[in-house]
């Protein structure tokens, strides 16, 4: 079917084919590995002149009030204790950490940069500020200006890219590859890393997850904190069956504000007393991901 | 008085600061932690929308009057409160009542009773409703504080904005009218202090995850999991006091704990919490009084 293309940018079957998992030819990881688990920790700054990009507690009779204090506060707690709380489980189990983080918060948060350089864990940019991506003023000097504080604070410019909720504009992806980024987390629809075309050079995309994140899970759907734990292993058990024939990708996303609150940060815990030690599971960042399939995955579209 | 810069943002009355960065408080007699009980007593006017909704109207369109919320609130007043009363009695807790300071009208017997049992009462607006749609804040505070301090005979030295709200100029407005600690600003394990036009302001760590508003009223969570979720809390907190004090504050409200199928969840809590070494039951004066001391040489020593 034909659908009406936009004037810029691209419709998503553009930018790669449908394409069936179980008749692609396989992917394999070095020392016959079966997975690849990254974890990813979302870092914002949210702005307490605009709404609330989420809330946990609505205002008597409803309504979305201005300022809301509440909600700030309640996002502010993340960074202040929360964050500190999930860095030990990483320490304890040695993830190495990827940290998704608006350009703004680099500047806010700066003992939280220091902790993530001084580890060595990668940075991904996530928009200057935690607004979404067809809302800014203008897209290209946003992704441009998150990737400039990045590479002046940390030393490293991002290679990848998630946008603040994973929204995008028809013309993201060619952005982002024109700028310099090498991988985008938004198209959560594969196992596996695919090729998207863009305007310019094509641009990979890193299997992210919706599902086994803390926002929708905990926010949305409402969960109890057990769930968390109990549908990351769930998935973790299938995705490992499922890649006995060609190497699986699984994403664990959590924010500060939400895993790091002292009720529901063993649960995160667990996951890693269960999974770190399980034979054939690379526990690696995105960019280690992309290199990875660099060399072992297809030829990029066009070359 | 007006600055013509407006009133400050939160970044502004608080610079950012990390747990792990500050010294540890500590509690006296080798304590732990502090549980602070916040019970809330409050006025739902049948003339104004109703804060909080079980049963949404046919069509899903909410009418005026609100009859069935008015009388879903108005249960906890006639009976739900007695079950608060009768649980703090027994274990000899005087939690702090957040009370909106119409009670002492529209409910005397109930207020009387808190007053004897001696509970702090806590200001919470003259009734409930969202502070930002007060046509005059200032005399609101002024007239909710002056109402206890008449009624209990000695002014409170607390407040919480209904649903936590606030605008900008909200703290400036309760330390002019004499408040000394909020619970408004969620953002920490710990006390805090905010810079105002009229002073510091302390800030004590109130919740809104250990609150069965945001738990049963918006996530819609089984009656159990309040109790479930408190010993999360609490045991990942009581852990973390070993090396410096910590604060579990836990926040109900009677048309929703004082319901017959949840009461009992309630009173669990409280048996699991009272069979740890080192846990103080303070209410927010308690708290300050041990804290402001600590503020008072942090703010001499900073000068």
């Amino acid at each position: 079917m034909n659908f009406p293309k936009p004037n810029v940018g691209m419709l998503p079957n553009d930018r790669l084919a449908y394409s069936a998992i179980a008749t692609r030819k396989p992917l394999k990881l070095p020392k016959d590995a079966r997975m690849v688990v990254w974890t990813i920790t979302n870092v914002e700054e949210w702005d307490p002149t605009q709404t609330m990009p989420r809330t946990v507690l609505t205002p008597p009779a409803g309504g979305s009030p201005m300022p809301d204090i509440p909600n700030w506060c309640w996002h502010e707690y993340g960074n202040r204790v929360g964050f500190w709380r999930l860095l030990k489980v990483y320490d304890e189990f040695k993830i190495p950490g990827v940290i998704n983080i608006n350009g703004c918060a680099l500047e806010a948060y700066p003992d939280i940069v220091k902790a993530c350089v001084d580890r060595n864990w990668e940075f991904v940019g996530h928009g200057f500020t935690q607004r979404n991506m067809q809302k800014v003023e203008n897209e290209r000097d946003d992704i441009r200006i998150s990737a400039e504080v990045i590479g002046r604070v940390t030393g490293k410019r991002p290679r990848g890219w998630l946008g603040p909720g994973l929204t995008e504009t028809w013309e993201t992806p060619d952005i982002l590859a024109e700028e310099g980024y090498r991988y985008v987390a938004d198209w959560v629809l594969d196992d596996q890393p695919v090729w998207l075309k863009t305007r310019g050079k094509p641009i990979v995309n890193i299997p992210y997850t919706q599902e086994c994140n803390d926002v929708a899970m905990m926010l949305i759907q409402h969960h109890k904190a057990s769930e968390f734990y109990e549908r990351a292993i769930d998935q973790f058990e299938q995705i490992y069956k499922d890649a006995k024939e060609s190497a699986r990708v699984m994403a664990i996303s959590v924010h500060p504000y939400i895993m790091g609150a002292p009720h529901r940060t063993k649960y995160f815990r667990k996951i890693f007393d269960k999974i770190r030690k399980k034979p054939g599971v690379l526990f690696w960042n995105g960019s280690q991901i992309l290199d990875w399939f660099l060399k072992a995955g297809p030829q990029a579209p066009g070359s | 008085m007006t600055d013509p810069k407006g009133p400050m943002i939160p970044r502004e009355r608080a610079d950012y600061s990390a747990i792990v960065d500050r010294p540890p408080l500590k509690l006296p007699n080798n304590a732990r932690i502090i549980f602070w009980t916040i019970v809330n007593y409050e006025v739902w006017d049948i003339g104004k929308p109703m804060a909080r909704q079980l049963l949404p109207a046919p069509t899903g369109v909410a009418l005026m009057p609100d009859v069935v919320h008015w009388a879903f609130h108005e249960y906890g007043m006639r009976v739900g409160c007695w079950r608060f009363f009768e649980l703090f009695k027994k274990l000899g807790i005087k939690p702090t009542l957040s009370a909106n300071a119409r009670i002492c009208e529209d409910y005397e017997r109930v207020a009387a009773q808190a007053r004897d049992d001696g509970w702090e009462f806590m200001g919470h607006a003259y009734e409930q409703g969202p502070i930002h749609k007060e046509p005059d804040q200032a005399a609101m505070i002024k007239r909710s504080m002056d109402i206890i301090e008449k009624f209990i005979g000695k002014r409170p030295v607390g407040w919480l904005g209904p649903g936590l709200t606030q605008t900008l100029e909200t703290p400036d407005l309760l330390a002019a009218a004499g408040v000394k600690y909020i619970g408004d600003w969620v953002y920490d394990d710990e006390p805090t202090v905010i810079r105002t036009t009229k002073g510091p302001l302390v800030t004590l760590p109130y919740t809104i995850e250990l609150n069965d508003i945001p738990m049963m009223m918006v996530q819609h969570h089984e009656s159990d999991y309040l109790l479930k979720r408190t010993i999360d809390q609490f045991d990942r907190l009581y852990a973390e006091s070993k090396d410096r004090a910590k604060i579990c504050a836990l926040a109900i409200h009677p048309y929703i704990s004082g319901q017959p199928h949840r009461i009992k969840y309630l009173e669990a809590i409280y048996d699991y919490v009272n069979k740890h070494e080192g846990v103080l039951h303070w209410n927010g004066e308690q708290i300050l009084d041990w804290y402001q001391p600590l503020a008072d040489k942090q703010l001499r020593a900073a000068e």
